[in-house]
């Protein structure tokens, strides 16, 4: 089979509001290959969770969903609960923020992962138990044959973690798409995690689809980044390029906001003023207009811009980007 | 009644749509409304005066100059149901009323108050839920002639300790909550903290509580009226009205059997506004929840 | 230097064991000072007990061996608790579960107010209204209840509610993590503000070190209940002394840092 793994063109999802549809994530195209990793970063709210739901087919019931989604050239719109089956933790595995609730605190660990495994391959208890200790190996795991008798609660959050990330290896996925699957886990702990993701999609060939609030993370996990603001992707490119030449205002703004080590009070963070738009209100126009300190008169308030080659593999829907360039950035 | 509540849900929005008003929970507004309505204009819609015998027309059965039938002395029963509407609901009211007041008091005393209070009130809870209620009436009446403030201390004493449990799970729940630390740290009391900021959120929970405990009472004044021990004769109480025509159960079925639908309709009434607004309550956190 | 404005010494907490279980010791003899106009970082994992320390320093955990001064002298009694908590105030992590949710936000921002009457029932949505303008809010918010705010204007009440009654001191806890990073940089540049206006000494509390960095002036990292490290915010980012604030540094993403 060739072509990409994952691919999406003007990807919508909707929600019913009072007047029409109110999109959260607003014609996406992105395309993930094989063994590849995707950094999708934005804040709360910006829709980020909510793709990655679509990519796994568990979105709300109410969200309306259009545009392409391929899947290894498949579509992936208005499958059945059936066809969703084999690929949802079969092919594409998704890692939660939360292990606590990924988790069933009744049963061990062993029985979880071993009960994932035979529901996506006909196999005897002794080949499900062996590779249940597999993937506790792999998922870094110190003694995974003990593991297996261990419930939840006896785990620390980062031990979690990684039962959570064995549990989403168990049938041999393709993709993993982790959540802010850091967000809430200690710093040592989240450098652990992620370097073991890393590590799984150099060992294993997998796609990684990683999902953040935190732009110093997205350049330690590396790859192609995705900055999305209110439901639509502002800038991508190649992670450490993106970051070391921020061409959209809300790609600075970001940047601007969050401090380094190297950050003192000597020079102040520069916070984006206001807040971000509510759920599918942006209507037409740029997504950050009411926040931008370099609107385009008469062009940003009006038509959603495209976009624009800042440099190799590295693209910006920006207006004022569009127009002047770096010069006109704030 | 779904028929009254869907015409509101198609004209959008309406009232009922718009107040969170579910179909169970009208119904039993209306059907409550009714019966407190009736029970207002007793002297008005009662066709007779519900204490004068009659006795050259005892024991009729329902016709349609008398809708309810007579008693045994020839009083008119509908006229009877009517105002025992007025006694019933009055003390039931008074009774739930008074066991909420006390069961909250004792709930978030529990929360609240003093560290060495806090044990004998978990006792007396238990105590309390344990003791069956009718028992304690026939205790209190045999030291007590029966009466009615006696009948609506009865009712206090029986219901203030389940309002309490509600009461005190939800403040011990409400109490561990940052709010609460930060009232504390402002410089508010207990008794501060309780009733300004843990109080409001017991409140829908009372409202819930209010339904189903006047549910409750009214079944339970019936219970001690028919037992003897509640309200005196002649007043008419739905339960002393049963109590008269126990003896004639075979002959005139209609002297116990109208009564006790009475009271079975106003307590359907009474959990249906109950479970509504526990319902209403239920989604209306889910909503905030998504939202 | 001049003495401490408030003062930790060798505080110890053992919180007793859950139906059986063992006791846990959260602070082994931490101490903590921090001078009159200055930024204190607390910084740690979870587990480190900067928490339990700083609720010890507001009194709403007691210790279970040493003591909490505020100007030199010990606060044990409700009512020196109380006394110093006109000076002393803190601002809570989560800016959902520390406001009451059915208090309007203006009534919850006046109730300090009236607790300790400190002005006449008439001055009050004066006073609450200035005070959302000092934190950037709306005066109208004073009408909304929390439910009805976002996260960051939740925590600019939490702060405003907090400097009501014009503290010397403020203790936050972790106040800005739960935002997101546009947010968190809004409310940690309006803190750095309220201090310079109003010269408050602040207890930063924070598991992130970036954060750490850009507000203390002094930093005490704790590990398991103890610390392991303190000293002057240059001093120990640029020069950490201790293996484990090495290993934290080392963990803290970085844009700018090689690829592995």
């Amino acid at each position: 089979m060739s072509g990409p793994l994952v691919r999406a063109e003007g990807l919508t999802v909707a929600f019913p509001g009072r007047d029409g549809p109110r999109p959260a994530v607003d014609g996406v195209s992105l395309v993930l290959e094989r063994g590849q990793s995707l950094v999708i970063a934005g804040e709360s709210g910006s829709g980020k969770s909510l793709l990655c739901r679509t990519l796994l087919g568990i979105q709300p019931e109410t969200a309306a969903v259009s545009g392409r989604l391929e899947w290894k050239g498949r579509s992936l719109i208005g499958l059945t609960e059936a066809e969703w089956r084999p690929l949802r933790g079969g092919s594409i595995a998704m890692v939660f923020q939360d292990p606590t609730a990924a988790l069933n605190p009744l049963l061990t660990v062993g029985r979880q992962i071993m009960d994932a495994v035979r529901a996506h391959r006909r196999c005897s208890g002794a080949e499900a138990r062996a590779r249940a200790i597999e993937v506790l190996g792999l998922a870094g795991l110190p003694e995974p044959e003990r593991r297996l008798a261990s419930y939840p609660f006896e785990l620390s959050g980062g031990m979690r973690q990684r039962v959570a990330i064995a549990l989403a290896l168990s049938a041999g996925p393709e993709l993993i798409i982790a959540d802010e699957a850091t967000t809430n886990l200690d710093v040592s702990i989240q450098a652990q995690i992620v370097n073991l993701l890393i590590r799984l999609r150099r060992e294993l060939g997998l796609a990684l689809i990683f999902v953040t609030h935190d732009l110093d993370l997205a350049a330690e996990v590396g790859g192609e980044l995705m900055v999305i603001y209110a439901g639509q992707p502002v800038e991508t490119g190649e992670v450490r390029q993106v970051l070391a030449d921020p061409c959209h205002p809300y790609t600075r703004g970001l940047l601007r906001s969050a401090p380094t080590l190297r950050s003192t009070r000597a020079e102040p963070l520069r916070p984006i003023p206001g807040q971000a738009p509510r759920l599918g209100t942006v209507g037409a126009g740029a997504p950050f207009r009411d926040r931008c300190s370099v609107v385009v008169e008469g062009l940003c308030a009006l038509r959603r811009p495209g976009w624009t080659e800042a440099g190799p593999g590295h693209r910006v829907a920006c207006h004022r980007f569009a127009r002047d360039g770096r010069a006109g950035l704030p | 009644m779904t028929a009254a509540a869907s015409p509101a849900r198609r004209a959008a929005p309406g009232l009922l749509v718009r107040l969170e008003i579910g179909a169970g929970l009208a119904a039993g507004l209306v059907l409550l409304a009714a019966i407190v309505l009736a029970a207002v204009a007793a002297p008005l819609l009662a066709p007779a005066d519900p204490n004068a015998p009659n006795l050259m027309a005892v024991r009729r059965p329902p016709s349609a100059e008398a809708w309810f039938g007579t008693d045994a002395v020839g009083r008119d029963l509908f006229s009877r149901v009517l105002h025992g509407a007025r006694v019933s609901l009055l003390v039931a009211g008074a009774g739930m009323v008074g066991s909420l007041g006390l069961g909250t008091l004792m709930g978030l005393l529990r929360a609240f108050g003093p560290e060495p209070l806090r044990p004998v009130v978990d006792r007396m809870i238990d105590i309390q839920l344990a003791f069956p209620y009718v028992l304690l009436a026939i205790a209190v009446t045999s030291a007590v002639r029966p009466s009615t403030p006696v009948l609506i201390v009865l009712m206090v004493l029986a219901g203030w300790a389940g309002a309490a449990r509600v009461v005190r799970a939800i403040a011990l729940r409400e109490r561990e909550n940052d709010y609460v630390k930060a009232a504390e740290v402002i410089g508010a009391s207990r008794l501060r903290i309780a009733v300004r900021h843990v109080f409001p959120s017991v409140w829908p929970a009372l409202l819930v509580l209010a339904a189903m405990q006047m549910a409750a009472m009214i079944v339970f004044e019936a219970t001690l009226s028919f037992l003897g021990m509640g309200v005196q004769p002649p007043t008419p109480s739905w339960g002393g009205i049963m109590l008269d025509g126990r003896q004639f159960m075979t002959s005139a079925w209609w002297l116990t059997l109208l009564p006790g639908l009475a009271i079975m309709v106003t307590s359907l009434s009474l959990v249906l506004v109950g479970d509504g607004l526990e319902a209403r309550a239920e989604r209306l956190r889910m909503r905030e929840a998504g939202a | 230097m001049n003495a401490p404005i408030l003062h930790a010494v060798a505080i110890e907490k053992v919180f007793a064991g859950r139906r059986g279980g063992a006791a846990v010791q959260a602070l082994k003899g931490v101490s903590a000072v921090l001078h009159a106009g200055e930024t204190l970082g607390l910084v740690g994992e979870s587990g480190s007990g900067k928490t339990t320390l700083a609720r010890i320093l507001i009194g709403i955990e007691q210790p279970t061996a040493g003591e909490v001064r505020f100007r030199g002298r010990p606060v044990r009694s409700r009512a020196e608790w109380r006394a110093v908590r006109r000076e002393v105030q803190y601002v809570f992590q989560d800016p959902f579960t520390a406001l009451c949710p059915t208090m309007p936000i203006g009534a919850a921002l006046a109730e300090p107010l009236a607790i300790h009457r400190l002005c006449p029932p008439a001055e009050r949505p004066g006073q609450v209204e200035r005070m959302l303008g000092l934190v950037g809010l709306d005066p109208g918010m004073a009408r909304r209840l929390p439910s009805q705010l976002s996260g960051g204007q939740r925590q600019r009440v939490n702060l405003a509610r907090a400097l009501m009654l014009e503290p010397k001191v403020l203790i936050c806890d972790e106040i800005v993590s739960g935002l997101d990073v546009s947010v968190q940089a809004q409310v940690l540049a309006l803190l750095v503000e309220l201090q310079r206006k109003l010269g408050l000494s602040l207890i930063f509390i924070s598991h992130d070190l970036r954060v750490i960095r850009y507000m203390s002036d002094r930093v005490q990292v704790m590990l398991l209940g103890e610390t392991v490290e303190e000293g002057s915010a240059a001093e120990v980012f640029d020069a950490p002394r201790h293996s484990y604030t090495r290993a934290l540094l080392a963990a803290i993403p970085d844009r700018n840092r090689a690829p592995a």
